[in-house]
């Protein structure tokens, strides 16, 4: 196909070239995290495909299929469900805060007919297609420092509020950051970022010691000094780093993972996994997967970059943020570097919901490189 | 959408922040991975061997594995303790553990009663974490089938095999070689702060009595350790029986005694309560040491329940005392021997003759002889055991001289045998009054009249059985201050001998006569065992001597033993040595109110045991096989020692010897 051609007016609206236009590359890599995610649960499992490989190997299938499709959504009719969908998501959220499922201690679940919701993973995508709309129709000026800056602070700072309520820390954070992130990719003044640095800074101490939960609470002190209690609370810092370094450099062998066959490492097969990763692959077999995770990171920014509007590059930078973090707080988790928080490491962790949000999320990326020549109205959406 | 516009109406100061933020946002990304990986450097590479250490540590797990316990021999290497394997059911206490349930699902398994239940979660609950409690022990195969099918289902509950001790001869051996049982708090105690682990294993059992207590640490061995893979939940997944630590077992001990004998001598007490003790006379070695009636060890290995623990305390006879080291009884006529030693030391001349009238007149009273035996002298005295002849002999002799032969022949002393549990006795003289009467200085004089009660064997000595064996042994051997040995050896170490000693500070012409008057109770037709101890070996003879000791004062009543409640009657004793012309072995009864006269209840039960002792004997065997030198003369020739007219009396069972009296009007005492 030539240059001629794409240039043609319509060419780029057909189904076929728009599948072209796919990363397929950044696609390959996606499948490898979630092939190394199925393996790892298999061999957990001890060499089953029950009672999680299976369904993950399915789950996936679904995500990555539904990914594609919404590849192929103009940006615009992105950009024109933005609001609607942050909105449902507050309200979602607002609903599980008044009539939620208790579990685990915790107010996260929705029942509405037979589905489960988990509101708070809705407004992950909610936050970033919420603030990319925001920003689009605001000037390179307010977005630097306006009291217009308000709105979207209070746009990330209700959701996270009630996150945190329910109580889902982990999520609350993840929210909080990636709006963050979105707020300075939209051009944020760097007195604005020192100051907001300095006071999250400041206010942690005080929030950790009085506003926490005693269980959170714990955590963190615990990460703070994990020999105090290694039976208790250290445990699972404790033994998430005795299943790592024992891997050595190429670890033990694929299903002979001694802490995570013979169940010492805790959640081994969701915010663990990495862990058992580590445990049963190495040195090795870890960089390999932070490669695979950088490489997914770097692709999705740069065609976040390549995006002309600002809504679809905010959008895809704020889902590449989401992902990014991820990596992050569950890598330093496991690795001892964090306080334990419920974050899964995203694809290879097993669990629905933050797969189907980040590939949600990642359609929206290869929906923005696909459309990137689509042209956003400052205005209403055109189509809707 | 017009292509060549979107190249610059997106161009603005906007999109040039956006591009150096998420050039920014990527760098921070890498950097955050990076750091992500030097950890996983730090970790995997740089602490690798110290978390293998750590993962090994939570995977592998070693369990005790109990020694087996050292056997008890015989002499001739007949077990007479081992171990035989049992099925146990072990629980133990884990973090979350609903007690209750298991308990009530192992009830659904096994027998088990409300009150077994109530007893099993109490010592679940007072157990430490994670230290197994027996729950059940000896399962049959199908129970402990049945619980290791369950047992991934019940946490904390295994059923495995372990080791009991067994003693195939159940009461025989039980006062020398004891039993083990559950080890006690007092246990724990004593072995200090820091006990072996082997001490709080469910299986083990600590030696409570004789040789299983004296040699307990020998006999226990050094644990080992079996290495198995272990869940996060503590449960064996596997064993690696490469990586187990075999332990050490326990040392093998023999002991001198001989299960034929030990068991005839058992079996001959019947359900008389007393003591039989056999030694050979030239190594010292104890060959058999009974006390009757005895009790069955292996229900002490389980652990005794209240009532069966309260029959055998509370039963007249006292099963559990050991009545030949422990008890202690006047050794009566039997001691007449040292007595006449003692007279013959002291320069009497052994044919002076004493007049027995049945009595004899002395500070007032007058002190009953068992008959009148007319003009007696040493020999004579001894055959008939005339009191007569010592009433007299004793008073020229004193206390003193009496009580130095009795101590040089082992009274008043303990032996080192190896087993504890051995009561002194007493050897009373003018000096023992003075200590014993500390307190009570009117009572500290000796006064004449206590002496011919002292030379019959009455009074206040008081002897065990083990030394009346030793006093017949030394007497038998004639020469040396034999010590008797019980521990052959120990782990294939041969203990030290009891022969190797001084020789007795004693003239043996005066043994000689002593002895012959021994032979003479055993084989004059007239002596007071003739009956009773013919040994029906050919010319494998006996010596012996009698004894009936008195428990308490007849004053002017019946002597008669019929009627009496059991517990006042006599003591009725012997002992002997055969053959009496080459003595092998030695032997000293007690029955304990065995009625009236040493040949009644005694000389029987002697004889029997003899005998098992004499033809396990090769060299007396030999004798006794070899064929009768062809007479040359005319058969009127009659056979040595056995009187022309007496009947040889073949021997006969000791059910229907001992409760045949001596056709004799009065029994010897």
């Amino acid at each position: 196909m030539t240059m001629s051609a794409l240039t043609r007016p319509g060419e780029r609206d057909r189904l076929i070239v728009k599948f072209k236009e796919i990363d397929w590359v950044f696609c390959l890599a996606l499948c490898l995290i979630a092939g190394a995610g199925i393996l790892m649960q298999f061999s957990i499992a001890g060499g089953s495909w029950t009672p999680w490989a299976l369904s993950t190997a399915g789950r996936f299938a679904f995500c990555f299929a539904l990914m594609i499709c919404l590849a192929m959504i103009d940006l615009r009719v992105w950009f024109a469900l933005s609001y609607p969908i942050y909105g449902l998501g507050l309200i979602l959220l607002l609903a599980v805060e008044v009539m939620g499922d208790i579990s685990l201690g915790a107010q996260r679940w929705l029942q509405i007919g037979p589905v489960r919701l988990q509101p708070s993973e809705i407004m992950k995508i909610g936050v970033v297609l919420g603030l990319a709309r925001f920003y689009h129709g605001m000037s390179g000026d307010s977005a630097r420092m306006s009291w217009w800056l308000l709105i979207p602070a209070a746009m990330v700072g209700v959701p996270v509020l009630l996150v945190a309520h329910q109580p889902d820390l982990g999520t609350a954070v993840l929210i909080a950051a990636t709006g963050g992130a979105i707020m300075v990719l939209a051009g944020l003044s760097w007195k604005l970022i020192g100051g907001a640095a300095l006071a999250v800074g400041m206010a942690i101490p005080p929030f950790v010691m009085f506003v926490l939960h005693d269980y959170q609470r714990k955590r963190v002190l615990t990460f703070l000094d994990p020999e105090n209690d290694p039976s208790g609370s250290g445990y699972h810092i404790l033994q998430s780093k005795i299943a790592l370094g024992s891997g050595g450099p190429l670890g033990k062998g694929f299903g002979l993972g001694s802490q995570s066959q013979l169940n010492f490492l805790p959640e081994k097969h969701t915010d663990f996994i990495f862990a058992t990763l580590a445990e049963e692959f190495g040195f090795v077999g870890c960089i390999s997967v932070l490669f695979l995770y950088g490489a997914v990171i770097f692709m999705a920014l740069r065609m976040a970059s390549i995006t002309h509007s600002h809504f679809g590059r905010l959008g895809a930078a704020g889902v590449t943020a989401t992902f990014a973090l991820y990596v992050l707080i569950n890598g330093a988790m496991v690795m001892g570097m964090a306080p334990v928080v419920g974050v899964p490491m995203a694809m290879l962790s097993y669990g629905g919901t933050v797969m189907l949000t980040m590939m949600i999320g990642f359609g929206l990326v290869l929906a923005a490189r696909v459309h990137r020549y689509s042209e956003v109205t400052s205005g209403k959406g055109t189509l809707l | 959408m017009g292509e060549p516009s979107i190249f610059f109406s997106e161009v603005n100061e906007r999109q040039g922040t956006f591009h150096r933020r998420a050039f920014l946002m990527g760098g921070l990304t890498g950097v955050g991975l990076l750091t992500l990986g030097g950890r996983l450097a730090q970790l995997q590479l740089v602490e690798a061997g110290r978390y293998q250490k750590l993962s090994a540590g939570n995977q592998f797990n070693f369990r005790l594995a109990p020694p087996p316990r050292g056997l008890i021999l015989d002499r001739s290497g007949v077990s007479l303790a081992s171990n035989r394997p049992n099925f146990r059911l072990l629980v133990s206490r884990s973090k979350d553990m609903d007690i209750d349930k298991t308990v009530a699902e192992l009830a659904l398994l096994l027998p088990m009663d409300e009150a077994r239940q109530k007893r099993v979660i109490r010592d679940i609950k007072n157990s430490p974490r994670n230290a197994p409690v027996a729950v059940m022990e000896d399962m049959t195969w199908e129970e402990f089938s049945r619980i290791n099918v369950r047992a991934p289902e019940l946490p904390g509950v295994t059923a495995d095999m372990g080791e009991v001790r067994v003693y195939p001869f159940g009461g025989a051996f039980a006062h020398v070689i004891g039993y083990v049982a559950k080890i006690s708090d007092r246990d724990l105690k004593e072995a200090g702060p820091n006990p072996e682990p082997l001490l709080l294993h469910p299986g083990f059992r600590i030696g409570k009595q004789g040789v299983e207590k004296a040699l307990d640490v020998e006999l226990r061995g050094k644990p080992g350790a079996n290495k198995v893979e272990v869940d996060a939940r503590g449960r064996v997944v596997r064993a690696d029986p490469e990586g187990d630590i075999p332990s050490v077992p326990g040392k093998e001990v023999r002991l001198t005694l001989d299960a034929d004998i030990q068991n005839r001598a058992l079996e001959v007490m019947g359900d008389e309560s007393g003591a039989i003790v056999v030694m050979d006379c030239r190594s010292g070695d104890i060959l058999c040491m009974v006390s009757a009636p005895s009790f069955d060890a292996n229900r002490f290995v389980r652990g005794l329940s209240g009532p069966e623990y309260r029959a055998l305390a509370e039963y007249e006879r006292k099963p559990l005392l050991d009545k030949a080291l422990s008890g202690t009884y006047p050794p009566g006529s039997t001691f007449k021997t040292m007595t006449a030693l003692a007279c013959l030391e002291a320069g009497i001349n052994p044919e002076e003759r004493v007049h027995c009238s049945g009595g004899w007149f002395f500070g007032g009273r007058t002190f009953h002889c068992w008959g009148r035996h007319g003009s007696q002298n040493v020999h004579d005295a001894i055959k008939n055991s005339c009191d007569v002849y010592f009433y007299t002999m004793s008073l020229r002799v004193g206390p003193d001289r009496i009580a130095q032969v009795a101590r040089a022949f082992g009274f008043g002393q303990t032996f080192d045998i190896g087993i504890p549990g051995q009561k002194k006795g007493t050897v009373p003289d003018r000096e023992w009054k003075k200590r014993a009467f500390k307190r009570n200085p009117a009572n500290q004089t000796w006064y004449p009249g206590e002496t011919p009660s002292y030379a019959i064997g009455q009074g206040a000595l008081a002897v065990n059985a083990l030394q009346l064996c030793v006093m017949t042994a030394r007497l038998a051997n004639g020469k040396k201050a034999l010590n008797p040995r019980l521990i052959k050896s120990v782990g294939g170490v041969e203990r030290p001998h009891g022969d190797e000693v001084p020789d007795l500070p004693f003239s043996q012409e005066h043994l000689n006569i002593v002895r012959g008057g021994m032979a003479a109770v055993a084989n004059d037709t007239g002596g007071t065992a003739y009956r009773q101890s013919q040994l029906g070996l050919g010319d494998v003879k006996m010596a012996g001597k009698t004894g009936t000791a008195q428990v308490r004062s007849y004053g002017s009543g019946s002597r008669k033993m019929t009627g009496v409640p059991w517990r006042f009657k006599d003591h009725n004793l012997y002992v002997a040595f055969a053959p009496y012309d080459d003595p092998r072995y030695a032997l000293s009864v007690i029955i304990q109110h065995g009625g009236m006269g040493g040949a009644t209840a005694g000389a029987p039960r002697a004889r029997e045991v003899m005998r098992v002792a004499l033809l396990k004997d090769p060299e007396v065997r030999a004798r006794i096989e070899r064929p009768l030198p062809m007479p040359e003369l005319a058969p009127e020739t009659t056979v040595d020692g056995v009187a022309p007219d007496a009947p040889i009396e073949t021997p006969t069972p000791p059910a229907e010897a001992a409760p045949t009296p001596a056709p004799a009007p009065e029994t010897p005492r």
